[in-house]
């Protein structure tokens, strides 16, 4: 695939490094020198240094022979226009990034009528994330695969009953689940039958849905919604915005605290319901003055990655249950997860997740990046002849950062163990360390045709 | 430091060389000569040192811009070292040092030779020689990269450590393909020339010979006379142009291919390269004929041949510029320090620095004249960006520097200034000939050993832009950061 991405902030050079793996041929364009020069340092992509917006430019691309342009600078309007450009000049798909609010009301008339594929909003992706962690209960994170029929939950081992200290093979899980993964203090592990859980531990468990809830409804991790009512916001900005929206209409309490004395009365006219106060987000007292260390939730939002992490600290000092922060330096995620905040939510991984499900939708059905990109669950369909498809799990000898967590097979969901033999038309739940990223091609899918590609893929 | 990964990199461009002893090794066998069983040893010799340090586990596949340098700088010497043993082992130059500097001046593209008899080698050794004028000229690493399964993002350190001129630019988002590409025009370059060669009256092993020494811009010739000992007005006009299209920006050719006519068009560095030549052609030109009123032809082609030569840094000679005039002997000798464009298998300084230089002094007036202006310095419509232009500026200094301490070096040998002089450039410019004791009609063979170390070193440095060598003997290279 041929990519062009535009915008090489943060989130533009996720998804490069995304898509630079395998056969991709990645173009990366900024205006910035030093944006740009990390990029080319640090990735195999082509960088050009220039305006996206202009027509010379988007030639110097070969824009006309490109599957996918993704617009991603700081700017709606130049985003669209990019994306609307390439489009017409003869790329195959666009992407544009647009965040403003009021922007995000239309967007379907503008997707439409600028014939644009898709837009994606980093912040309201990121509200609907963190509305899905409330609402699902804190303990519990779920990823639906094959049309919500297979699910992947991420389940802390402090909120279910008993488990810590038990070897795997010792749970007696009766349910068709599969623990696929163990995140230990930041790091992920693929655990095996002996394998000994700890206090800390965060298990990826994939299954059937029902299945997954019965058996982390056993372990006692609760499913009860009304658990969380009072919520309290840090920072008012564009993702406060949609969050509170969300929350509004799930008739929670909010509480927003915001500095900017502007934004407050904005926010404040807009949400009639919602109680808003101007004041330093990091001011102790005034924190403990609002009672915000009572509610049952705190979500740290302020545009500063420390500022967040720092209160979310300070509210698990205080006992408070159920801390969110959001964090967009993906390299602190292992550290604040291993500091018992709850969750760490990162915009610029969920949002460039977000984007690779729908680029990848057709071959590789969902995905998701997990743990700031170190690993990765995609769904996949067996195309016959793929190598997966020759012999039983046991005799392939797959790598150690390869699980297969569940099959569909028309109507049926299967855990695998040694014994499953993988069929064509399988629809297979694939749990992979991004190590072993560019060997899914070559265990996955139908091998290239020809004597020197098979020279070429010898290792 | 990752000498894991150092180790494998360099392992793997000694496999890829004993490969490409395979050439040179037909030869030996088709004009069945001893130099065939040689070049057979060699190779499995290399082979095993290639694989067994390509067994070597690293910590890590990374390739940051540190171990990118080390590699480059050290795969250049191990390539040289065993590309140095066939002419050692077959004894057709029985000093080590000797072998090894005709090797380096070969890779770098200098063609500086200490040999003084050569019609009388075997013919596999000389083939070889002239083969490594190809295989340095865009860079054996850049080649490896073409061949070898990818390596990603190393890929790329590595390019920018290889390739000539201030910026390197990737063709295709791939770095495989980018390598690719420029070889694939290389390789192109190399077939036309010699077909046309062929058209000349010259045999195949003859033509290809000369067809590497003009196409990396090396200069090494299977005879005493270079190419002046065929007296063939064609034969040279061929030589001459295809030195100045080996001079070009490689990604051009790739522009032309991409019906980028436009881009080439606009080049500026291609422009002023043209007229770099062509002013120079006819300057020598008119001083010619003012001076010994010969056949205008004649002349001319011997100008711009010569001109051809010294401005690509190639060294081919079809007269001994030495008898001309001093007018035109001085500006064969500023000639040296041009060199090809970036991007080329020419040498020396590069005229997009020479650009930029101009155009920095162009800015200078300007600022005085007018002290609030504000002038960007522009290259093909760009803004240059100030780092790239102190990077131009510092390669100057360096350079001139590296000029100085050489030819105080040089001259305790007894040479004279203009001898020693223009040895240092000939050596750093990869151009080859020089003036006064190395010129056309001279060679290196007199030179004492560590002399002739002294000027492998410069070769390598000129070839690799100095900094990627220089960095390596600075103290702060190899402090390990924590």
């Amino acid at each position: 695939m041929k990519v062009l991405i535009v915008g090489m902030g943060k989130l533009g050079y996720q998804l490069a490094e995304a898509f630079a793996i395998k056969d991709n041929d990645v173009v990366v364009m900024d205006q910035k020198q030093s944006a740009l020069q990390k990029t080319a340092d640090q990735l195999d992509v082509l960088a050009i240094q220039h305006n996206g917006v202009e027509i010379t430019s988007l030639k110097k691309a070969n824009i006309g022979e490109l599957d996918l342009t993704i617009a991603v600078t700081d700017d709606d309007e130049t985003n669209i226009l990019i994306a609307f450009l390439s489009k017409r000049m003869g790329c195959q798909r666009s992407i544009a990034r647009v965040r403003n609010p009021e922007y995000s009301r239309q967007s379907d008339f503008i997707k439409e009528e600028m014939n644009i594929d898709y837009i994606v909003n980093p912040e309201q992706t990121t509200a609907q994330e963190i509305r899905n962690y409330l609402l699902r209960d804190m303990s519990m994170h779920v990823e639906d695969f094959a049309q919500g029929r297979i699910v992947m939950a991420d389940v802390h081992v402090n909120h279910m009953c008993n488990i810590a200290g038990y070897q795997l093979k010792d749970l007696n899980i009766r349910e068709k689940v599969l623990v696929a993964a163990i995140v230990r203090e930041g790091d992920i592990l693929i655990p095996h039958g002996e394998t000994l859980i700890e206090e800390t531990d965060v298990l990826y468990l994939i299954g059937e849905s029902e299945d997954v809830a019965s058996f982390s409804g056993r372990c006692g991790v609760s499913t009860d919604k009304k658990e969380v009512d009072h919520v309290v916001i840090l920072g008012g900005g564009r993702i406060g915005y949609y969050l509170t929206e969300y929350l509004v209409d799930l008739g929670m309490n909010i509480k927003i605290i915001e500095s900017n004395r502007e934004r407050c009365k904005y926010l404040a006219e807009t949400f009639g319901n919602v109680l808003v106060i101007n004041g330093d987000g990091t001011d102790i007292n005034l924190l403990k003055e609002e009672g915000v260390f009572g509610a049952d939730a705190l979500i740290c939002l302020t545009g500063l990655d420390e500022e967040n992490l720092l209160l979310a600290l300070l509210a698990k000092q205080f006992g408070m249950k159920h801390v969110i922060s959001k964090v967009s330096r993906p390299n602190y995620i292992p550290i604040i997860e291993k500091l018992g905040v709850d969750v760490a939510v990162n915009p610029v991984t969920i949002t460039a997740s977000e984007i690779l499900r729908y680029v990848l939708g057709g071959k590789v059905a969902s995905i998701s990046l997990l743990l700031g990109g170190s690993a990765e669950a995609l769904e996949i369909v067996i195309k016959p002849e793929a190598y997966v498809t020759r012999d039983q799990l046991q005799y392939l000898e797959l790598p150690k950062g390869i699980i297969i967590g569940a099959v569909l097979r028309g109507d049926d969901v299967l855990i695998p163990d040694g014994t499953t033999h993988i069929q064509p038309e399988d629809r297979i739940v694939v749990f992979i360390l991004s190590g072993e990223m560019s060997r899914i091609e070559e265990y996955f899918y139908p091998p290239r045709r020809g004597f020197l590609s098979e020279l070429w893929n010898y290792r | 430091m990752n000498y894991g990964i150092i180790a494998k990199v360099i392992g793997s461009l000694l496999i890829f060389e004993a490969i490409m002893f395979a050439p040179a090794m037909l030869v030996g066998l088709l004009y069945d000569e001893t130099s065939a069983i040689v070049f057979l040893g060699v190779m499995l010799l290399t082979l095993t040192v290639g694989l067994v340090l390509q067994k070597i586990s690293g910590s890590s596949k990374s390739i940051r811009a540190k171990e990118a340098l080390i590699i480059v700088a050290g795969g250049w010497l191990a390539v040289s070292f065993f590309g140095a043993l066939p002419f050692y082992f077959s004894g057709s130059i029985p000093s080590m040092m000797d072998a090894f500097f005709e090797t380096m001046s070969g890779l770098t593209t200098t063609g500086a030779t200490i040999l003084e008899e050569i019609e009388s080698l075997d013919r596999g050794i000389l083939f070889w020689r002239s083969f490594t004028h190809w295989l340095g000229g865009m860079g054996i690493l850049v080649l490896t990269l073409a061949v070898l399964p990818a390596l990603g993002v190393g890929g790329f350190q590595i390019f920018k450590a290889e390739t000539p001129g201030p910026v390197a630019d990737k063709l295709a988002p791939k770095m495989k393909h980018t390598a690719t590409i420029l070889y694939t025009a290389y390789l192109g370059i190399t077939l036309l020339e010699t077909v046309l060669l062929m058209f000349g009256g010259l045999s195949l092993y003859e033509a290809l010979v000369h067809t590497f020494g003009t196409v990396g811009t090396g200069g090494f010739s299977t005879l005493n006379a270079s190419i002046g000992g065929y007296h063939s007005a064609y034969v040279q006009w061929v030589i001459a142009i295809f030195m100045v299209a080996s001079g070009i920006n490689f990604s051009l050719y790739y522009a032309l291919y991409r019906n980028r006519l436009r881009d080439i068009y606009q080049n500026e560095e291609l422009r002023f390269y043209l007229l770099i030549i062509g002013t120079a052609t006819l300057l020598i030109f008119f001083n010619l004929q003012w001076e010994y009123h010969g056949s205008v032809f004649t002349t001319l082609r011997h100008a711009f041949f010569q001109v051809a030569s010294i401005t690509t840094t190639t060294g081919y000679a079809t007269v001994d510029y030495e008898v001309w005039p001093q007018f035109s002997q001085s500006i064969l000798f500023f000639l040296m320090f041009v060199g090809g464009c970036a991007g080329s298998t020419g040498g020396s300084i590069k005229v997009i620095r020479l650009l930029v230089l101009v155009k920095l002094i162009k800015r200078e007036i300007m600022r005085i004249l007018h002290p609030r202006a504000v002038v960007p310095v522009r290259i093909h419509h760009r803004m240059l960006e100030p780092d790239v232009i102190a990077s131009v500026t510092s390669f100057y200094i360096l350079y001139l520097l590296i000029m100085a301490v050489g030819t105080m070096l040089l001259s305790l040998e007894g040479l004279d200034l203009t001898s020693a002089f223009s040895a240092v450039a000939a050596t750093l410019g990869n151009i080859g000939p020089g003036f006064g004791f190395v010129g056309p009609a001279q060679n290196y063979a007199a030179f004492s050993m560590p002399a002739k170390g002294l000027m492998s070193l410069f070769m390598l440095m000129g070839r690799l832009e100095l900094f990627t060598v220089f960095i390596l003997i600075t103290p702060d290279f190899w402090k390990e950061q924590a």
